[in-house]
């Protein structure tokens, strides 16, 4: 794929509902990957308290790993799949390896872990994939047209991954025990201890899920917005940014704010500026510090209290 | 008069917060089928004894032994398939999820057990407290106080312990409230293999159902005997039962 996506449509009569709607899907396609990683940034904070910032670098090296399957020869689907597998179980090491042993530290401090882990897992990319970009193919080539309306079959492969993932997690939290006993460590842990749920494994449990959507988003993104050792920043910035707007606390409402920040992203850009799109985000995320600055970095004390007591 | 096994035994247990120590050698012990009131003042230490108990915080030293077996410095999260239940203060209800969801995690320790005998539980449960049973699908956090406590100690038997510790169970209700619940307690002793200490505030509803009740003072053991003779006894009076005491609790 060349050249600026969307193609504006200048020689189309009604070209500016086209363009709004070209941009619009664009939007919702970027916008569900940072929903993606907004969802990690949800379940890892919701049971730990930790805001995880190695969350855009599991996207990251999910790309690249699926790249070398591809690479290797594997089919892009199980390429796609053993890379989310990777990450999902490269995730729980993350957390049994830096978060873990860690029990009794301050939240900083395990952010600041985290931090380690998202400039070990940069730097790493960077040493084996050097500074170039590499992307995985489009799910299936060409251009779909919707009554002019032209969109890439990938934009749909997002949100349908999106989708898949979203009610795939969904179900597990709502439909098994495990979900349930999930749910109950990051609503009330003394009591979700009480009834023998280990906030230890929650832990684990949620960086493994924060993992796997991580992995999906960067996976599926790859093909339209590339891959490189820095692009975990961005997607981590952003899916963050979507994450604040629910609080850090809920998984539909991160969502929802991924594929906001990504539609007005979209717009933003084209019809403000081009040079406004990466800093539109920061606009979003200030105007969430000033309007609700306890809703972003709270984190309760007895979710705290439940990892440390490991 | 046989008496029955010990069920749950404290020895010379000390705890604390950072440099306070709030549990000065305490020592108690609760037989199967028996029912323990442990009464004091605000701050007592009567829940940083329980929390202690169920592995919530670490003794600093002295012993917990569960059926003759030592389980202290054993996590909460373990000792909850051991046998051993706690229904926190303030009752810790999962708000956001609903009564059914929150009576079946109370089973989690027994996940990989037979589940019919967690649904024979359950309608246990639900018969012990039919309210519950009318509002299985409501979201727990949107019951009245009184529901939330019947949840907390629903949830607390869906475990099927062998020791229950239940910490101011009357917290907060209408007086009719507290003698349901106070009565299901009752009910659940004289099955006869349940051990169950209740803390409590409200020194008089609970001496009326217990067998044996001890006074805690600032971490220690003051006095233990029958409810009766605590009943009579004038530094019992004079502290714990004295006029509007039982309206203190909020
Ligand atoms: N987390 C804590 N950190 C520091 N001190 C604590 C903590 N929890 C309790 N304490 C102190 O320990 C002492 C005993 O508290 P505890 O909660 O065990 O009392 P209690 O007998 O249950 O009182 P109440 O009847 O008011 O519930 C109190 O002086 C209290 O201030
Ligand atoms: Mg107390």
């Amino acid at each position: 794929m060349t050249g600026p996506w969307p193609p504006t449509s200048r020689t189309v009569r009604d070209r500016g509902v086209i363009d709004f709607l070209q941009l619009t899907v664009a939007g919702l396609s970027a916008g569900s990957a940072y929903g993606l990683v907004a969802v990690g940034f949800v379940t890892i904070h919701s049971v730990t308290g930790i805001i995880n910032l190695a969350q855009g670098e599991f996207a990251m090296v999910a790309a690249f790993v699926a790249i070398a399957l591809l690479a290797a020869g594997l089919p892009l689907p199980i390429a796609a799949l053993l890379a989310v597998l990777v990450v999902a179980l490269g995730a729980a090491a993350v957390e049994r390896v830096a978060i873990a042993p860690a029990a009794g530290s301050s939240v900083v401090a395990y952010i600041m872990l985290t931090l380690g882990v998202s400039i070990t897992l940069k730097a790493s990319a960077l040493l084996i994939e050097g500074p170039q970009p590499s992307a995985l193919p489009a799910f299936t080539p060409g251009i779909l047209s919707f009554g002019g309306v032209l969109v890439r079959p990938q934009d749909l492969w997002i949100l349908a991954a999106t989708a898949v993932a979203a009610l795939g997690l969904y179900g597990f939290l709502e439909r098994t025990v495990t979900g349930k006993a999930f749910r109950a460590c990051a609503e009330q842990p003394t009591a979700a201890r009480l009834v023998g749920i280990s906030p230890s494994r929650m832990s684990t449990l949620s960086f493994v899920l924060a993992g796997v959507v991580g992995a999906v988003a960067g996976v599926a993104s790859s093909p339209v917005i590339q891959t490189d050792w820095n692009i975990g920043l961005f997607l981590g910035l952003k899916g963050f940014v979507a994450a604040s707007l629910g609080g850090l606390a809920s998984i539909p409402a991160a969502i929802a704010g991924g594929l906001l920040l990504g539609v007005v992203e979209s717009l933003g850009a084209f019809y403000i500026s081009s040079g406004l799109r990466d800093a539109i985000a920061f606009f979003v995320l200030i105007v969430v510090l000033v309007a609700r600055p306890s809703g972003v970095f709270s984190t309760h004390a007895g979710v705290r209290a439940g990892v440390r007591a490991h | 008069m046989t008496r029955k096994a010990t069920r749950l035994t404290v020895e010379g247990l000390f705890a604390g917060y950072g440099r306070i120590e709030v549990l000065h050698g305490l020592s108690l012990a609760v037989a199967a089928g028996e029912l323990l009131a442990v009464v004091g003042a605000n701050g007592a230490g009567k829940t940083t004894l329980l929390r202690v108990i169920s592995g919530l915080l670490p003794a600093r030293a002295g012993r917990v032994l569960l059926d003759g077996r030592a389980v202290t410095g054993i996590a909460a999260e373990k000792l909850a398939s051991a046998g051993l239940t706690h229904v926190p203060e303030n009752r810790l209800v999962f708000p956001g999820m609903s009564v059914a969801d929150n009576l079946s995690l109370g089973a989690y320790s027994r996940r990989r057990g037979s589940g019919q005998a967690v649904e024979q539980d359950r309608r246990f449960v639900l018969d012990l407290f039919p309210r519950l049973a009318h509002r299985l699908a409501q979201p727990a956090g949107t019951l009245s106080g009184g529901e939330q406590q019947m949840l907390a100690i629903g949830r607390g038997l869906m475990a099927r312990p062998k020791a229950l510790l239940l910490d101011e169970p009357s917290l907060g209700l209408a007086p009719k409230l507290v003698s349901e619940i106070f009565a299901v307690l009752g009910s659940l002793r004289d099955q006869g293999d349940l051990a169950t200490v209740v803390v409590e505030q409200n020194a008089r509803a609970a001496l009326r159902i217990a067998d044996r009740a001890v006074v805690l003072d600032r971490g220690r053991v003051l006095l233990s005997g029958t409810p009766k003779a605590l009943l009579t006894d004038p530094r019992v009076q004079a502290a714990y039962l004295g006029r509007g005491y039982t309206e203190v609790a909020p």
